[in-house]
């Protein structure tokens, strides 16, 4: 607070220095992307904004570490006890089974917050301030997904690290343990950076048509829960050929057959009935995240701001 | 203040005799067909100009083509001698802009929207954050900028949307209705942040209104354009300095008076309860004291008008026959809903 001024006492002065010029360094064009990059990734999670902005992202990201962090405590205990390579070979929670573990959370963290990027700088006019400064639109769509996208690799690989450390420090035989899990790795990142990727970039696909909260949480929920129902029930009607290549259009289930793909393992019973080759996962979801971009790009070219 | 090696980096090197915005038959057609700028050609020099025109008269339109938010459909712009169309982002990173609507996120607070829109321009981290709190202060907001914006009054609002302009200290800004939604007090001390900004610290203004009274307060040059077409692009001087206008308002016999006072060999006709009459001399003032009396006409007023910018949307201010006189005598309302047919025959003059 500033001292009460008594009339009459002249306390000080204000001096009116005016406006400067400014005469530094203007870094341009990939100073400005990498910025707002990590303006999206921050505010993602909520953080330069208000308290309640971080509930849904925080509550959200507790939730998908949890496991991780669950097992390892169990390890913990286990280890005591001198069961720890047991439990750690039969738990439920492994690299190959984390990611399908947590997909309910990544994918209500991007309902959450995807709109909270594309859909705020729509609903006030701040757009038309991103285009007119050094950034191109398609500078901005790109740092926008890239910054999301990193939110979300952060939301899968942490727990992933976790995982790691805790398999590692706490085994008896840490560089045995260590040399055992290296191979794990890069299915780990991979995996990652298609899921990630293709939720990311389907979620901001949807946030960026409408400046509406609530119409872009519901379109990106519907996109990433109904197809999966469709092919379903058709493949459950009878059809399972159509009803197998359907499973393409769920991102989800493309999703689970990369990860089966990279980690060796069956799919899960309840896709028993899916057979496809490994190649059209990986392709439908490299087009997938590839195609997200393009219409998200084509999109803001043609927006009027 | 201006010099070569102090503001290196610049797109200053554009060559002298070369415009700071030149157009060159601009035209944009929105789908749909609506012409908002039809062939306009027109060079702005530095300094404060005024971009007049009434609602939708094609102002936003340009200052958009100009910033690369959208195209024109044919015809040439350049800004600092950059052509609008490839080099968009050179010219942004020196352009500041102020849009006519609203542009701030209620739950941001003043420094954080400005120091991020300061890094979006390509100034570094801690120059943007410096730089925030400087023209915050320039545009007279000081404990209330960490404050969210949503409960800020329009005349702040109004402040950060300047502020967010300026923070990368541009050489050009483009105003778009900065004074929108003030109240008198909030339009005059705009205006006069205006003023400064643009004579203090040298940075290239256009200011586009609708209102022609602000406009003149501030700016040393003009651009006039109605319907997309160029009415008129000239210092503000030779605006004001024609010959002035009588204006005598009475309580009723307005025509009556312009008849009279039109036979005694004045240029004079009625726009509503006022009678304007061409002021080249003294002779007028006697000659209208005399008439009203004689007719016995109620007087209210007699003010001698300079040329209001208004003139520019009539056909001819004051006739010297009887064809323009319809047109004018529609009243006051045609200055405001002056077209294109109006805009036409002053339009010929193109650029000077």
């Amino acid at each position: 607070m500033t001292a009460p001024i008594t009339a009459g006492t002249p306390t000080g002065s204000i001096y009116d220095i005016g406006y400067r010029g400014y005469e530094g360094p203007r870094l341009g064009r990939a100073h400005a992307i990498r910025s707002l990059f990590g303006h999206s990734l921050r505010t993602a999670y909520g953080i330069g904004r208000g308290g309640r902005a971080k509930i849904a992202p925080f509550v959200l990201g507790a939730l998908a570490i949890l496991p991780a962090v669950a097992i390892v405590g169990v390890l913990t205990l286990a280890m005591r006890f001198g069961a720890g390579e047991r439990i750690a070979e039969q738990s439920p929670i492994r690299y190959d089974t984390y990611f399908s573990t947590i997909s309910t959370i990544v994918v209500l963290f991007c309902a959450a917050q995807a709109p909270e990027l594309f859909g705020r700088d729509q609903r006030h006019g701040i757009l038309s301030l991103y285009f007119a400064r050094a950034l191109r639109r398609s500078d901005y769509a790109l740092a926008r997904i890239g910054g999301f996208v990193a939110a979300l690799l952060l939301m899968e690989l942490v727990p992933q690290l976790v995982l790691f450390l805790g398999r590692s420090l706490l085994s008896p035989d840490i560089l045995g343990a260590v040399r055992n899990d290296l191979p794990s790795i890069p299915p780990i990142l991979i995996q990652g950076i298609l899921s990630a990727g293709l939720l990311g970039g389907l979620a901001m696909t949807i946030s960026a048509f409408t400046p509406r909260r609530a119409y872009a949480t519901a379109g990106i929920i519907a996109l990433f829960v109904i197809p999966g129902i469709v092919a379903g029930v058709i493949a459950g009607l009878g059809s399972s050929d159509i009803g197998n290549w359907l499973f393409l259009t769920s991102p989800s289930s493309v999703l689970d057959g990369t990860n089966a793909a990279l980690f060796g393992a069956q799919l899960s019973s309840e896709f028993f009935f899916i057979n496809l080759p490994d190649i059209a996962y990986f392709a439908t979801a490299i087009a997938g995240i590839v195609g997200s971009v393009a219409i998200t790009i084509r999109r803001f070219n043609r927006f009027t701001a | 203040m201006w010099t070569l090696s102090s503001r290196a980096g610049l797109p200053l090197g554009y060559p002298s005799g070369v415009a700071l915005i030149s157009l060159r038959s601009l035209t944009k057609q929105y789908p749909g067909g609506v012409t908002a700028l039809d062939g306009l050609t027109v060079d702005i020099e530095r300094g404060i100009v005024g971009l007049v025109g009434s609602n939708g008269a094609g102002k936003s339109t340009l200052l958009k083509i100009l910033l690369g938010l959208i195209d024109a459909t044919s015809g040439e712009a350049t800004v600092f001698d950059m052509d609008v169309r490839t080099r968009g982002t050179d010219i942004r990173q020196f352009v500041g802009y102020l849009p006519e609507h609203d542009c701030l996120p209620p739950d941001a607070s003043a420094t954080d929207f400005v120091s991020h829109l300061a890094l979006m321009s390509g100034l570094p981290r801690t120059a943007a954050r410096e730089r925030t709190a400087e023209v915050l202060r320039h545009v007279g907001l000081y404990e209330e900028r960490y404050r969210a914006m949503g409960g800020y009054s329009t005349g702040m609002k109004q402040r950060v949307k300047l502020a967010q302009a300026l923070v990368h200290d541009p050489r050009l800004l483009l105003l778009d209705e900065p004074t929108n939604g003030l109240d008198p007090a909030g339009r005059d001390e705009m205006l006069e942040l205006i003023h400064r900004t643009g004579t203090e610290f040298g940075i290239a203004t256009i200011v586009a209104s609708h209102l022609l009274g602000e406009i003149e307060r501030v700016c040393d040059f003009l651009v006039a354009i109605e319907g997309g077409r160029l009415l008129r692009a000239a210092p503000l001087g030779s605006f004001t300095e024609q010959t002035g206008t009588l204006a005598v308002e009475v309580e009723e016999g307005s025509a009556a008076l312009a008849a009279r006072l039109t036979a005694q060999g004045l240029e004079a006709i009625a726009d509503g309860r006022a009678v304007l009459i061409a002021l080249t001399d003294e002779r007028p003032y006697d000659i209208v004291r005399d008439t009203i009396v004689d007719l016995g006409l109620a007087l209210v007023r007699i003010e001698q008008r300079r040329h209001k910018l208004e003139d520019l949307f009539r056909d001819m201010p004051i006739p010297t026959g009887t064809a323009a006189a319809g047109v004018v005598s529609t009243g006051a309302g045609a200055a405001s809903t002056g077209t294109g047919a109006a805009a036409a025959p002053v339009g010929e003059e193109g650029p000077q």
